[in-house]
C-alpha cells in the first residue's frame, strides 16, 4: 500500500512538472517578413529573417521576440547593404526586440485544436527607439503544436529611420511586418 | 575648324562613358550576394569558443564578427526544417541550450536532409550576431547563408 502511495505521488509530481514545462513555448527559427514596397512600384523592397527567437508564456500570454537586424535577407546585395548601413544602422543597433502580451490570452485554449484570433500589445525596440505597437494575429493549435502569427505596420520616422526623398517613390515611409513562429514546448 | 575636329571624338568618348556608367549602375543594382563558397572566412573556430567570445564581450565580438564569414566546426545538435523547406543546423554541446545556429543556403538543403544529427561538420556562414540568453532559452550565435565546408 505504501509503495502504491509513493508511486502515485511520484506520478503526480512528474505530471505536474511536465504540465508546468508546457507553459512556455519557444522557437529559435521564427520568421519575420518585412515589406516596405511602395504600392504600384515595380520594385519589391522586402526581406525575410528566419532566425527569430520567440518565447510565449501560454499561462500569462506574455510574448517576447528578439531578431538580429543583419539577418534580414534581401534579394539584391545593394538593397541589403543600404538597409544595414544607411537605414537601420545594424552595426550600431544589431538587434530589434518586442516585449508584450496577448491581450485576450484567456480565450486561447492551448490544449484544444483550433485557430484563435488574438490581439497582441507591447513595446517594439528598433534602431534604438522603443514604441508601443498593437498587432492582430492568430494562434493556431494543431496536434499539440502552437503556431503564432501576427501582422502590424510601423512608421520608419517613429524609429528615427530616415528614408531619403530620392527613393521615396521606391521605399515606403512605413513597413508591413509579419511575424510567424512555430513553437515548441520549452523543457526546463 | 580645329574645334569641329575634336567634337566627334569627344562625343564618342562621352557616349562610351555614359554607356559604361549605365552598365555599371545596372549590374550594381541587380548584384546578388556572393556565394559563401567564394568568400574567405575571417575566423575558424568551434562553437564553445565563439560563444565564449560573445559572452565575455558582446560589443567587441559583434564589431569583430558581425557581417563577416566564419567557419564553425562542431557536433550537430539538431537539424530543423521549416515549412518552406529551409534548414537550420545547431552546432554545439548537447548539455547546453546555447549553440551556433546555422541557417543553410537553399542550395545546401539536400545535404542537410541526409541525417546529420550527432555528426561532426564544418559550416561557413555570415555571422548576423549574438542572441544573448535574455529569454531563458540559451544564448546563440547566428549564421546565415551557410554552406558546408570540408571537415577540419
Amino acid at each position: 500500500m505504501t509503495m502504491k502511495k509513493v508511486f502515485f505521488v511520484l506520478a503526480v509530481c512528474v505530471t505536474v512538472t511536465a504540465a508546468y514545462g508546457q507553459d512556455k513555448q519557444f522557437t529559435k527559427t521564427g520568421k519575420i517578413n518585412f515589406d516596405a514596397t511602395v504600392p504600384k512600384s515595380p520594385e519589391n523592397i522586402d526581406a525575410v529573417n528566419k532566425s527569430v527567437v520567440c518565447v510565449l508564456d501560454t499561462k500569462t500570454g506574455a510574448m517576447q521576440f528578439v531578431v538580429m537586424m543583419k539577418g534580414f535577407e534581401f534579394d539584391r546585395a545593394l538593397m541589403m547593404e543600404h538597409f544595414n548601413e544607411n537605414y537601420v544602422e545594424s552595426s550600431k543597433f544589431p538587434k530589434a526586440d518586442f516585449k508584450g502580451a496577448i491581450v485576450n490570452n484567456a480565450a486561447v485554449k492551448y490544449t484544444a485544436d483550433a485557430v484563435y484570433p488574438v490581439k497582441v500589445k507591447g513595446k517594439l525596440t528598433l534602431h534604438g527607439e522603443t514604441r508601443d505597437v498593437e498587432a492582430e494575429g492568430k494562434i493556431t493549435v494543431k496536434a499539440g503544436k502552437v503556431n503564432a502569427v501576427a501582422e502590424f505596420e510601423i512608421l520608419f520616422k517613429d524609429f528615427k529611420i530616415e528614408i531619403p526623398e530620392l527613393v521615396a517613390d521606391k521605399v515606403s515611409q512605413k513597413a508591413k511586418i509579419k511575424v510567424d513562429c512555430s513553437l515548441d514546448p520549452l523543457k526546463q | 575648324m580645329k574645334k569641329k575636329k575634336y567634337v566627334k571624338p569627344v562625343l564618342i568618348a562621352v557616349v562610351i562613358i555614359a554607356a559604361a556608367t549605365c552598365l555599371y549602375a545596372y549590374k550594381e543594382f541587380n548584384r546578388k550576394n556572393k556565394s559563401l563558397h567564394d568568400l574567405k572566412a575571417v575566423a575558424a573556430m568551434q562553437p564553445a569558443e565563439i560563444l565564449s567570445q560573445f559572452a565575455n564581450n558582446e560589443k567587441a565580438a559583434t564589431a569583430r564578427f558581425a557581417g563577416k564569414a566564419l567557419v564553425i566546426s562542431g557536433k550537430v545538435k539538431s537539424v530543423d526544417k521549416d515549412d518552406r523547406g529551409f534548414y537550420t543546423i545547431a552546432l554545439g554541446d548537447d548539455q547546453s541550450m546555447s549553440s551556433v545556429r546555422c541557417s543553410l543556403d537553399s542550395t545546401e538543403s539536400l545535404l542537410a536532409a541526409s541525417g546529420l544529427t550527432a555528426s561532426y561538420v564544418s559550416i561557413k556562414g555570415i555571422c548576423t550576431g549574438y542572441a544573448a540568453d535574455e529569454l531563458g532559452v540559451g544564448a546563440d550565435v547566428i549564421l546565415n547563408r551557410c554552406v558546408f565546408e570540408p571537415a577540419k
